[in-house]
């Protein structure tokens, strides 16, 4: 295969040395149909080849070296794109036509291809910078959310930094990664989450694309489906976001300096109404080192009572003792740009600045973006272009989690505990606390933290040459390499580790892409309207990490933050990988008459990380548009635009590094409480010793596939004053490489095989509408999306009915995939019921009796999302306001199950002088061993119930979290011409913003969107982590 | 002539790329963090460590509870101490220390030292594995046992019944936990290759007391189904006298030793005195009212108490089991001391003692008739474990001859059968497993329930409920399993 594809190269590059033909230089003015105004800005591309101009502030263009045959595509947002044939004209003047918005704009596609978006037999959408900017989120994937259908983003949390799931179409992959593959500028940027501590009781690192100042986002284009992104090969299974940032190239020879600074305050969002009636305590009695609030009623006979320390304080509630733990944290965003140039040569130098104090004391995300960026076009056909960027971000964040945590506490603190009007540590350093095995959140978030500064720096170089004018080659070169240098610190006297810890933890990664990408372009193929290119391309791809830890334990000088404070250092360790791959792709795309559309796109890679006999595969992919209106004229006033479109592809995905063997590795016993590490020393003897690894390796494995349809309507009603974008996907995955459980008793605990199959299937919606469009220039935009995806788990292995997911996971909280299931259902321990399904009750206790293992008790999957952009413009004024919502799907919480079960929540406050019985039937087995069920009347107290209802592990842990939400808010002003127009500056707007402002959860009383975990497979847990917040802000841009 | 030469550097790329190809990707996905084989001297501690976690750690959190020799403040301890406990408790205990701790790594240090014929390996895994697997049999019952540890044939193992995996069942081809000792035995007689020495953090290398602590493993197992499968248990017994050869000395004791630097240290070390769990446990009263029956009379105190726990304030400060209530300061309370835990975490983990065999000969001379004086016997090893706890000759002679009702066996068989179990339970403190084992087999000690038991009747726990995870990744197992209060084969009465 190899050698064939080498060879077709070298014919096509051949054949191209021939062809040399007179070009020219055309010129003219692009006006408006309507008006006659002129157009500035309109993109006038050569068709086939990726040079181009743009319109000047008159509508006037020049482009040079134009063949006699060439075809000449005009667009401008919100008119309908032109193509003409230039033929022997020097002058063409042209007029475009307004009201074709959205449907016919040209779109960056997979490999950085731009294509007319109705030949596109595939969905994707785009989303403009100014969408993203200023919307008091220093995140793009925060601030992505809610405005695409198909796609899922799940914050984990309102820390600052705190990393952010995505994922696109559902999960298709047991065991990889689900994330999207994400490209800036056609680098391969890496979106990785590392993470230092267990992911159960860690704080919450960023993803990497946290990396990525908003600002500097000109536009992004999502690939959904495989078949959109399989040019990029095996990565973008799971979809892309393709990230385009700002360039001078449309400034029309001018230089234009834009100023952005914006100033956010952020508040603790979404804790739950807790009571404040009942004090600490357990049976009514006053216990001083409690965390329940089962405690005596205020403003009974005890008046004062003596802390664990010895002294007496009044016995009262402290309503806001919780929420006092937060502090109002603050964003702080500045961004300088100065862009300069024009179509041919340009260049752009942006930096930006981002502070962040997190509402949780001690926490912050600060970040650093300088870009340099420009490109030229000479005149001998040669386009050079490159960009590199450099960012430093840097994060503190507080370990969270059940038990040992700040957060792991504020579930616990009794409503008569004085957490924040009482001092925290002794002289000596220590906390001061009412739980003699814990610590005060407070010495927690300063005494237990993570901090990570991350430098970074991507870029990339791209030659192109027009070797002839249907032929082109480039060559881009691009690098994405990160070090995040973390130090973990617990203090002499941290919950979890007593002695002290401190971790020097540097994570490395680098990635380097190659690609040689030859399109050959041919317009009237064979017959008359047939236009098809051809794209032919090599990719070579190098991944290394390197992650050295440092782990000191035992300190011995309190304060003395350096690993050489410790004496114990066998816990260290080191993990390297490297990976490469080798891809070719070809792309076949004919257009007939600009109504009939095919592509055909095959790619075959050869990777590190499989078995030398299964390392190469091939996978193809199939698209199809058609549009009808154009096709049988049956454009009218209702009617304006049609398009049908259908697509077929197949994706295949190698393996993570390193899973063809069985390996040893230094052995460890225990949990965070009771923990050896070896080498361990015995007397005089440092023992080394190494166990087997609790993974089966597999020499055997092949490849995983995914085999995706997709079928789409686009309508455009009304003259187009609405659209309509639809699809529906149906993916199956199989073959998966994954580490299936196997019985421990086995000795082990996975087994790595390919396995399985799942199938996601789904509907995307986008409406576009304006409601409203008056003379007077008011307009009214609306603009909805709506997803609902249904994922199942088909088959896992033979004889196995349900596999955890790989990660971290408590006992009996298995985020799992079970046959016939959703991916990721959490499988745990449900209460044991009648065959009519009712409770069971232990008669001995009136508690339930003990419930059965291994039962699916919750699913974090949603029915459904939608959300709803309202713009609203008029003049320089304009409002943008996004609902959203997220239908049913559950939230496992600890939080939740913690407030309950210890008597902090409003709810257990109210009659709790009364008895209660636990709902269910008691089972009584008659003398012939039938059974009958009579109806629970064992009465226990207020304690028993809510705590005998379920803590932690159990189902009732689980909650709907269905949600609605008031997510994003934006006012903007623009200062009219006439204000500024004798100032330096070009443009002043001023605005307000503010995000997560209101949101209504009816069936949880905190808020359901947190994700402990992270950005990874597993989702829909709640384990002690950070809570959310409310941002709102003050913004302010100008340019001269 | 310019745009060739343009066409021509064109083509360099295209070629590396091309190129490059052959080596590229080829022969660099090899493990360089994790070596795919080791030898057998970085196995051993390993293994050795999880047999010492699996008796030590969560578990003895448990019988310690559950045998009162302390109280459960908070966390799961104090849940067992009213008898709760569920499948969700002991789920690392089995995956981590037992299965994918000891136990595995047992067996692929046999395979790796059959390799190159270290017989001395092999015979020290053979009877650690047998004794861990008692471990995993006595907690849970029916257990996978011929199944397991083979993990690429059998991934969902079938259960044995214990009855097969104590007897042996040929039909089933279950070789029994006796017949897996005395192939250790055998291989410890064989020519070995190598030794083990440091890394042996038991006997140091010497083979004649892992002889010997294999013999009284025999003893253990046979004493264990000693009230279900009396012939079969004298049988075994019987062959241990004839052999003579078992741990007759303190300084012969199965130990496994520890360090004092953090990530090295005892479990019971970690879980009681140093992290953060340790203030879920306090001295029992109830044992302080056994140890020290008159608060008046100081004869009438086991000189032990001293030995087996601190005394930070002016007298014991201990919780009565199942007590709900505000509780001393921690600074304040009795808790193990250095005889279980070690001065700074050291252990040793006692996994087969001197004291111990003295006791199953005693209570095997009374009940089975095998050669011996129960009387000899049971003074021997209330000798044995006051030595061993640091107590002086004098003072020992000193508490016998004040307290002739512990000293000397009286009454029937049933109520010297009391004596004996009484003082081993004693003797025992730090090792809550294995008084749990005598208490359910023969009921002694007497221990009234705890203060707000709630349990599934009521009653102590007789078993632990398999773990969540084996009921969701194994259809062998029964879902619903048995309740903790179920009784276990060998548990008769």
């Amino acid at each position: 295969m190899r050698k064939r594809l080498a060879g077709f190269w070298l014919v096509c590059v051949l054949f191209a040395l021939p062809a040399l033909a007179q070009d020219r230089t055309v010129t003219g003015k692009v006006t408006s149909s309507d008006d006659g105004s002129t157009l500035p800005g309109v993109s006038i591309q050569l068709k086939g080849t990726s040079r181009g101009t743009t319109t000047d502030s008159d509508g006037n263009y020049s482009l040079t070296n134009v063949p006699a045959d060439a075809r000449l595509v005009f667009s401008f947002i919100g008119t309908a794109t032109q193509e003409i044939v230039v033929g022997n004209q020097s002058t063409l003047n042209v007029q475009l036509k307004s009201d074709a918005s959205q449907l016919s704009e040209v779109v960056v596609t997979a490999q950085g291809i731009e294509r007319d978006r109705r030949s596109l037999g595939y969905s994707t959408q785009d989303v403009r910078g100014d969408v993203l900017a200023q919307r008091s989120e220093p995140n793009v994937l925060n601030a992505l959310q809610g405005k695409l259908a198909g796609v899922n983003i799940t914050g984990a949390s309102g820390a600052p930094g705190a990393s952010t799931n995505i994922n696109i179409r559902g999960i298709t992959s047991f065991n990889g990664s689900n994330q999207p593959l994400i490209v800036v500028d056609g680098i391969i940027f890496s979106n990785d989450l590392n993470q230092t501590e267990n992911t159960l009781f860690g704080s919450q690192p960023a993803n990497r694309l946290a990396d990525v100042n908003p600002e500097s986002i000109e536009s992004i284009n999502v690939l959904k489906g495989p078949a959109a992104a399989v040019l990029y090969g095996s990565r973008a299974s799971a979809g892309a976001i393709v990230i385009t940032t700002k360039t001078g190239r449309n400034m029309k020879g001018k230089t234009e300096v834009t100023v952005n600074s914006s100033y956010n305050i952020q508040n603790v969002s979404g804790l739950a109404k807790l009571q404040n009636d009942y004090g600490q305590g357990t049976q009514n009695n006053f216990v001083n080192t409690s965390g329940n609030s089962w405690g005596p009623k205020f403003g009974g006979p005890l008046t004062q009572v003596v802390t664990l320390q010895g002294e007496t304080v009044p016995y009262q509630a402290y309503p806001n003792n919780v929420k006092d733990f937060y502090r109002q944290g603050s964003i702080l965003q500045n961004s300088f740009n100065i862009a300069s140039g024009d179509e041919r040569r340009n260049f752009i130098l942006a930096i930006g600045n981002t502070l962040q104090n997190g509402v949780i004391p001690n926490t912050k995300f600060n970040r650093t973006n300088v870009q340099v960026g420009g490109e030229s076009r000479l005149n001998n056909g040669i386009k050079v272009n490159g960009t590199v960027t450099y960012v430093q971000t840097v994060q503190q964040g507080v370990p969270g989690g059940n038990g040992g945590s700040a957060f792991g506490q504020l579930t616990r603190i009794p409503r008569s505990y004085d957490l924040i009007g009482r001092p925290y540590q002794n002289a000596l350093g220590r906390s001061i606390y009412y739980n003699p095995t814990q610590n005060h959140p407070l010495w927690s978030a300063y005494n237990e933290t993570l901090q990570g500064q991350v430098d970074r720096v991507f870029g990339n170089i791209q030659i192109g040459y027009d070797v002839t004018k249907w032929l082109n080659v480039s060559y881009r070169a691009t690098a994405d390499t990160y070090t995040d240098r973390r130090k973990f610190v617990a203090a002499i006297g941290a919950a979890r580790t007593p002695a002290g810890e401190l971790r020097e933890d540097i994570f490395f990664r680098s990635e380097l892409n190659g690609d040689l990408i030859i399109t050959a372009q041919k317009d009237n193929l064979f017959l008359e309207g047939l236009n098809a290119s051809l794209l032919l391309g090599n990719n070579i791809n190098q991944r290394k990490t390197q992650n050295p830890t440092i782990i000191s334990q035992q300190l011995t000088i309190p304060g003395f933050e350096n690993v050489s404070n410790g004496s114990v250092f066998s816990a260290s360790t080191e993990s390297s990988t490297m990976r490469r791959l080798m891809g070719y792709y070809g792309q076949l795309s004919l257009g007939y008459q600009n109504y009939l559309f095919l592509e055909l796109t095959g790619r075959v890679d050869k990777s590190s990380t499989l078995p030398k006999a299964n390392n190469t595969y091939f996978y193809p992919s199939a698209a199809v548009s058609f549009v009808p209106t154009d096709a049988f004229k049956l454009n009218s006033n209702v009617l304006s635009y049609a398009k049908v479109r259908a697509s077929i592809a197949r994706v295949g995905r190698d393996a993570d590094p390193y899973l063809l063997n069985s390996v040893f590795e230094p052995a460890a016993y225990g949990n965070n409480a009771a923990q050896i590490t070896f080498p361990i020393s015995v007397g005089t003897a440092s023992l080394p010793g190494f166990r087997i690894d609790d993974r089966i390796g597999n020499s055997s494995l092949t490849p995983e596939f995914v085999r995706s349809y997709e079928f789409g309507l686009n309508l455009g009603l009304f003259r187009n004053r609405a659209s309509i974008d639809l699809a529906y996907f149906d993916t199956r995955s199989t073959n998966q490489i994954f580490n299936v459980s196997v019985s421990n008793s086995t000795g082990y605990d996975t087994r790595t095989t390919n396995v399985g199959s799942m199938r996601n299937r789904g509907i995307e919606l986008v409406l576009n509408t304006t409601p409203v469009r008056l003379a007077n220039g008011f307009k009214w935009d609306l603009i909805l999306n709506f997803t609902r995806i249904r994922n199942k788990v088909e088959e896992i292995a033979p004889g196995v009915t349900q596999s955890p997911i790989t990660g971290n996971a408590f006992i009996g909280i298995n985020p799992s995939i079970v046959l016939g299931q959703p991916y990721g259902v959490i499988v745990g321990t449900a209460n044991a019921r009648s065959p009519q399904g009712e409770y069971l009750i232990n008669p001995n206790t009136g508690q339930f009796v003990p419930g059965l293992a291994g039962q699916v008790i919750a699913n974090p999957n949603p029915d459904w999302t939608a959300g709803l952009t309202n713009n609203f413009s008029y003049k320089g004024l304009s409002l943008s306001v996004l609902f959203d919502t997220r239908q049913g799907g559950d939230l496992y919480s600890f939080s939740a199950a913690d407030l309950r079960s210890q008597g902090h929540l409003k709810v257990t406050g109210i009659d709790r002088d009364q008895p209660r019985i636990l709902p269910g039937v008691i089972e009584v087995t008659n003398t012939d061993g039938s059974k009958t069920y009579t109806p629970n009347n064992i009465q226990i107290s207020a304690q028993n119930y809510w705590a005998g209802l379920g803590g932690l592990a159990s189902e009732a842990a689980v909650f709907d979290a269905t949600v609605y939400r008031l997510r994003e808010v934006a006012l903007n002003y623009s200062l009219p011409g006439s204000l500024i127009g004798k100032t330096p500056f070009g443009a002043i707007s001023v605005g307000v913003s503010g995000r997560n402002l209101f949101f209504y959860a009816p069936n949880f009383f905190m808020d359901p969107e947190v994700n402990t975990q992270g950005a990874g497979n597993i989702q829909g847990l709640d384990l002690n982590g950070a809570p959310n917040t409310r941002n709102y802000g003050v913004n302010l841009r100008f340019t001269f | 002539m310019k745009v060739l030469n343009y066409k021509k550097f064109l083509l360099v790329p295209l070629m590396l790329s091309i190129g490059a190809c052959s080596n590229f990707v080829d022969d660099i996905n090899l493990d360089p963090n994790k070596p795919t084989a080791v030898t057998p001297p970085v196995l051993l501690p390993t293994a050795l460590a999880g047999s010492a976690f699996a008796n030590n750690g969560e578990l003895n959190r448990f019988g310690s509870v559950v045998m009162n020799y302390l109280a459960g403040a908070g966390g799961s301890p104090a849940a067992y101490d009213i008898f709760n406990t569920n499948g969700a408790d002991f789920g690392n205990q089995w995956r981590f220390d037992i299965y994918g701790g000891a136990l595995v790594n047992y067996q692929k240090l046999i395979e790796a030292a059959d390799q190159n014929n270290a017989k001395a390996y092999t015979g020290i895994a053979k009877i650690m594995k047998a004794y861990t697997f008692s471990i995993a049999t006595d907690v849970w019952g029916d257990v996978p046992y011929s199944q397991a540890l083979k993990g690429e044939e059998f991934i969902q193992p079938r259960i044995d019944k214990q009855e097969d995996i104590y007897k042996g069942n040929q039909a089933l081809g279950i070789q029994s936990l006796f017949d897996l000792v005395r192939e250790g035995l055998a291989d410890l007689e064989a020519a070995s290759t190598s030794k083990p020495a440091a890394e042996d953090m038991v006997y140091g290398g010497n083979m004649d007391n892992w002889k010997r602590a294999g013999y009284t493993l025999m003893l253990k197992l046979a004493n264990t189904i000693s009230r279900k499968e009396p012939q079969l248990a004298t049988q075994v017994i019987n062959e241990v006298l004839t052999k003579n050869l078992y741990i007759n000395s303190n300084a012969l004791d199965l130990n496994v030793k520890f360090g004092s630097n953090v990530g090295s240290t005892s479990p019971m070390w970690n879980l009681a005195i140093f992290a953060s769990f340790s203030n879920e446990l306090i001295m029992s009263t109830r044992f302080l009212n056994v140890l020290r029956p008159s608060a008046t009379d100081p004869t009438k105190t086991d000189p032990r108490l001293a030995k087996f726990f601190t005394k930070p304030a002016a007298d014991y400060v201990t919780m009565d089991n199942g007590f709900r209530g505000t509780l001393p300061p921690t600074a304040t309370w009795s808790r193990y001391a250095p005889y279980v835990t070690g001065t700074s975490g050291e252990g040793p983990v006692r996994l087969l003692t001197n004291f111990q065999r003295a006791f199953i000969l005693a209570e095997s001379a009374l009940i089975l008739g095998t050669p011996g004086n129960p009387q000899t016997l049971y003074t021997e090893g209330i000798t044995a474990s006051m030595k061993l706890a640091g107590v002086a000759d004098a003072d020992i002679a000193a508490y016998l001859a004040a307290n002739p009702a512990v000293a000397t066996l009286t009454g029937t068989k049933e109520q010297q059968l009391e004596q004996i179990i009484t003082q081993k339970w004693i003797a025992w403190t730090g090792n809550g497993l294995e008084a749990w084992n005598d208490w359910r087999r023969t009921g002694y000690p007497r221990l009234t329930a705890s203060q707000n038991a709630v349990g599934i009747d009521g009653t102590r726990p007789v078993r632990a409920a398999y773990i969540t995870q084996e009921i969701e990744r194994n259809p062998a197992f029964p879902n619903p399993g048995p309740q903790s209060n179920e009784k276990l084969w060998w548990d008769v009465d």
